[in-house]
């Protein structure tokens, strides 16, 4: 058939059983295609958080009564793309369903576009019955065979944390894990990120260093068959021991002779305990040359002792910052309300592609309601996060992207 | 009180104390130095917001330009500008100026123009007055540094020492792990709760509107772990949520268990919502009875993975469910939007100095529940009428909480009284027919 493009076709198992299953059908389908037609659903082009295994199942649920009462195939790709093989079926029978599964992902730019519309990036229709389409429809399922085989010889790496391999942490093992964080060696495993303020013709200034114990790196250590981020509460009481350990470790250094501002990601529990006070006293006199970072959903878990700590953090001359905001989380509050001197923005893949100018908009307020100089850009991971938020009045970041530029300014010495 | 996280101002951190600062430095110079203090905290609360006292403040910048003084705002909005005696005419001018942009207050409006001096403006000389100056100011940051020492003796030893000895010995994932265990095989039907909540009308009288189903954390820790608090571990409490709430689930799905009349609410969290234990439940309950439920979320729990909020939200309410925002206060309120959340309802819980904070704070929160819509907000842990005369007065018409409850005990009453009276005048009245006959 070589009027409607070739399939290709691959030896054993190296493809997932549901790419092999679409292109066999495909296949099949070559003589006799009268009343087929294909919805394609991209999810795969959905923003990383939004395509979370358990959603994607249960947007797949959505179509259940579909395919008990019509000629549907429903293949689930790897790459999490789903595609409707459809015969005969009423047009109006799919619209709903697809229109309840682009709902489920309402907030993710990808539906942004009205069904059908011009700009419906969500879905692609593909009517057999015009050869064209069967074509096309042929050499995007080759494509994504391609894409599947790419993605399975992909390492972990690239998977968010709590989709890392081991067991998921539970009661007992965080138990044990807690135990063994009280005595293991952790001096070695604390680790520095510069945060750096930018200034235009390409000088820069160190803001300060962030401290902290490498959590990776911890877990191999401590509890190498567990993954410490599969109960997300787990994990941070397990952080608080870690408070506990980094803040003992730091105390010991001379903050007088210190070169640098430094931060600490701290729980706000561990500010009001013990540990910190005598923190406080080996810092001394120089509260302003420390930062002390809080996590925001620490600070919604409990707003009262998050006022008492930032009050008296304040009161003390430290600065306080405030971690963990997502372009997501920036538009349903306000940062500035927290009262908090800085905050600290997660660059991430959301905001590459965005122009919707609503969400640029929340941006700009944010860098306006806290001022722009209290704005840091964290997880910098290219030169593009970097213009995009200078932008916006953004100059301070930190992230891999800096900490090679901090090796370059340093050796030319202009940090 | 800890400074209000809701005030809808930036504070200018420690203005106070670069104030001493810069008083210790003036002390070495202060000749032919003048000050002015203006007392913007005597001003109505909606005239010293933000943009008020950056007007205040603006009004002084020509001479803080031309380096003839210098300000500062103090946390309560309070001004106090240092200049040379050179510009006095200038900034009795300018005192003019920004008295004249509020003079709309009641404050200004007063007929006794020496009073009006009086709670506006204080002059100083600073060299002859400096010690009062300095006292002045050392007392204004005292009484802040008071409060917050206070707030900070909460969380110390002593603190948690009573707090251990009045509620039990802290939760630690040893015992949550046995509590959860446990927790598989327990029969928890006897320790599920139930709280109305209710439409209250102008004479008290409450109307159901829906029932909290709940498992009762004390009792749960009476009768598997007593003498161990369960949630002096915020993190770990919250672990131990997620399996109480499959057992919510399962409870539920077994109606027989109870009979469940009306509407009713349950806790839930996002991860629970989107578990394979969730679905099931889902799979067997009819499409009519989705419609009559409401989970209730945290916003700690949706704020730690909004992303996964937004996605069961839309599921659940595709489905029929509504979504309820629980547990949100005063101070919570205005930093989260409900309608931008794409909830249905969202609970307040009430608390004595909504009233006792007088207008302002009243004002404060009657704008907050504005904004959330006073339909779909429910005043919760009421526990006097204070409460409810308060929500009434806000906009508010749905409450919970213990004085709901006892309402409907009253109202019980009330209408059991109301049919025996009934039947009382009708056999009164058959009999009356029986001795005509």
């Amino acid at each position: 058939m070589a009027d409607t493009g070739s399939l290709i076709t691959f030896s054993g198992n190296e493809v997932s059983i549901e790419e092999t299953l679409l292109l066999n059908r495909l296949r099949s389908l070559k003589s006799g295609h009268k009343g087929y037609y294909v919805v394609h659903m991209h999810l795969s082009k959905l923003r990383p958080g939004n395509r979370k295994p358990h959603f994607i199942k249960i947007a797949t649920r959505n179509f259940e009564e579909l395919l008990a009462n019509f000629n549907v195939t429903l293949y689930r790709l790897s790459t999490d793309d789903i595609v409707l093989l459809c015969k005969d079926v009423p047009v109006e029978e799919i619209d709903p369903i697809i229109h309840k599964t682009r709902q489920l992902f309402s907030e993710d730019p990808l539906t942004d576009g009205e069904d059908g519309s011009l700009d419906d990036k969500f879905t692609t229709w593909y009517d057999f019955s015009n050869q064209a389409d069967l074509s096309s429809f042929i050499e995007t399922a080759n494509e994504l065979t391609v894409k599947a085989l790419q993605q399975k010889k992909k390492p972990d790496e690239n998977r968010p944390m709590n989709a890392l391999p081991g067991a998921r942490l539970d009661p007992m093992s965080t138990a044990e894990i807690r135990l063994k964080l009280q005595r293991v060696n952790m001096e070695d495993l604390i680790d520095e990120q510069t945060c750096i303020v930018v200034y235009p013709e390409e000088k820069g200034k160190i803001m300060f260093r962030e401290k902290f114990v490498s959590m990776r790196a911890l877990q191999k250590r401590v509890a190498p068959e567990v993954n410490l981020f599969g109960s997300p509460w787990l994990f941070l009481y397990l952080t608080e021991t870690v408070d506990r350990r980094l803040l003992a470790i730091v105390s010991q250094g001379n903050f007088a002779s210190l070169k640098n501002h430094i931060s600490l990601n701290l729980n706000i529990s561990s500010v009001l305990g013990r540990e910190f006070q005598h923190f406080h006293q080996s810092v001394g006199d120089y509260t302003n040359k420390v930062v002390i970072e809080f996590q925001l959903i620490d600070v919604f878990s409990d707003m009262n002792a998050y006022a008492n700590a930032r009050d008296m953090l304040q009161d003390n001359g430290y600065r306080v910052l405030i971690d963990g905001l997502s372009p997501l989380s920036l538009q349903f509050f306000d940062p500035a309300l927290l009262l908090a001197d800085l905050i600290k923005i997660s660059w991430g893949q959301e905001f590459e592609n965005d122009d919707a100018e609503d969400r640029v908009e929340d941006m700009r307020n944010v860098v306006k309601g806290m001022g722009k100089d209290n704005v840091i850009l964290a997880r910098t991971d290219s030169e593009f996060a970097v213009k995009w938020a200078l932008s916006l009045g953004i100059t301070r970041f930190q992230g891999f992207y800096i900490d090679n530029l901090v090796t370059v300014m340093q050796l030319k010495g202009i940090i | 009180m800890v400074a209000p996280a809701d005030d809808g101002q930036k504070r200018l951190p420690s203005q106070e104390k670069l104030l001493l600062d810069y008083l210790r430095r003036l002390e070495e110079h202060k000749s032919g130095r003048h000050a002015v203090h203006l007392k913007l905290s005597n001003l109505k609360s909606y005239n010293r917001r933000d943009h008020h006292v950056r007007a205040a403040v603006n009004s002084f910048e020509s001479l803080i330009k031309e380096l003839q003084g210098q300000i500062f705002i103090l946390e309560n909005s309070d001004l106090f500008f240092f200049f040379k005696k050179e510009v006095l005419i200038q900034v009795e001018t300018i005192i003019q100026k920004v008295r004249f942009l509020f003079s709309d207050d009641p404050l200004l409006e007063n007929e006794n123009e020496d009073e009006v001096i009086e709670g506006f403006t204080a002059w100083y000389d600073a060299d002859k007055q400096f010690e009062e100056i300095l006292k002045l100011i050392q007392g204004l940051v005292n009484v802040k540094e008071q409060r917050k020492n206070h707030a900070r003796a909460r969380m110390d030893t002593r603190a948690a020492l009573k707090a251990r000895q009045r509620e039990g010995e802290p939760l630690t994932p040893e015992v949550l792990a046995k509590v959860e265990t446990a927790l598989e095989r327990a029969d928890l039907s006897n320790l599920v709760r139930r709280q109305f909540i209710c439409r209250i009308d102008s004479q008290m009288i409450p109307e159901q509107a829906f029932s909290e189903m709940f498992i009762s954390i004390s009792d749960l820790r009476e009768t598997m772990i007593p003498g161990v608090n369960l949630v002096s571990n915020r993190w770990l409490f919250q672990h131990l949520t997620e399996s109480l709430d499959l057992r919510m689930l399962s409870l539920l799905s077994k109606t027989d268990t109870f009979t469940i009349s009306g509407d009713i609410s349950f806790n839930a969290n996002v991860a629970t919502l989107l578990s394979p234990e969730f679905q099931d439940f889902d799979d067997n309950i009819s499409a009519a009875k989705r419609g009559s439920m409401i989970v209730e979320l945290q916003k700690v729990d949706m704020f730690s993975d909004l992303g996964a909020y937004l996605f069961a939200r839309e599921y659940m309410q595709d489905k029929g469910y509504r979504v309820c925002i629980d547990g949100m206060t005063h101070k919570t309120l205005p930093l989260i939007e409900r309608e931008r959340l794409g909830a249905d309802l969202v609970k307040l819980v009430w608390h004595p100095e909504m009233v006792d904070g007088g207008e302002d704070m009243q004002e404060h929160i009657r704008a907050m529940v504005k904004r959330a819509n006073p339909a779909r907000v429910i005043l919760c842990r009421v526990d006097n009428r204070e409460a409810i005369d308060f929500g009434h007065s806000i906009g508010i018409n749905m409450f919970q909480g213990h004085y709901v409850e006892s309402l409907i005990a009253e109202d019980n009453r009330r209408r059991e009284l109301l049919k025996l009276k009934r039947r009382m005048e009708r056999a009164a009245q058959e009999a009356a027919e029986f001795g005509e006959l």
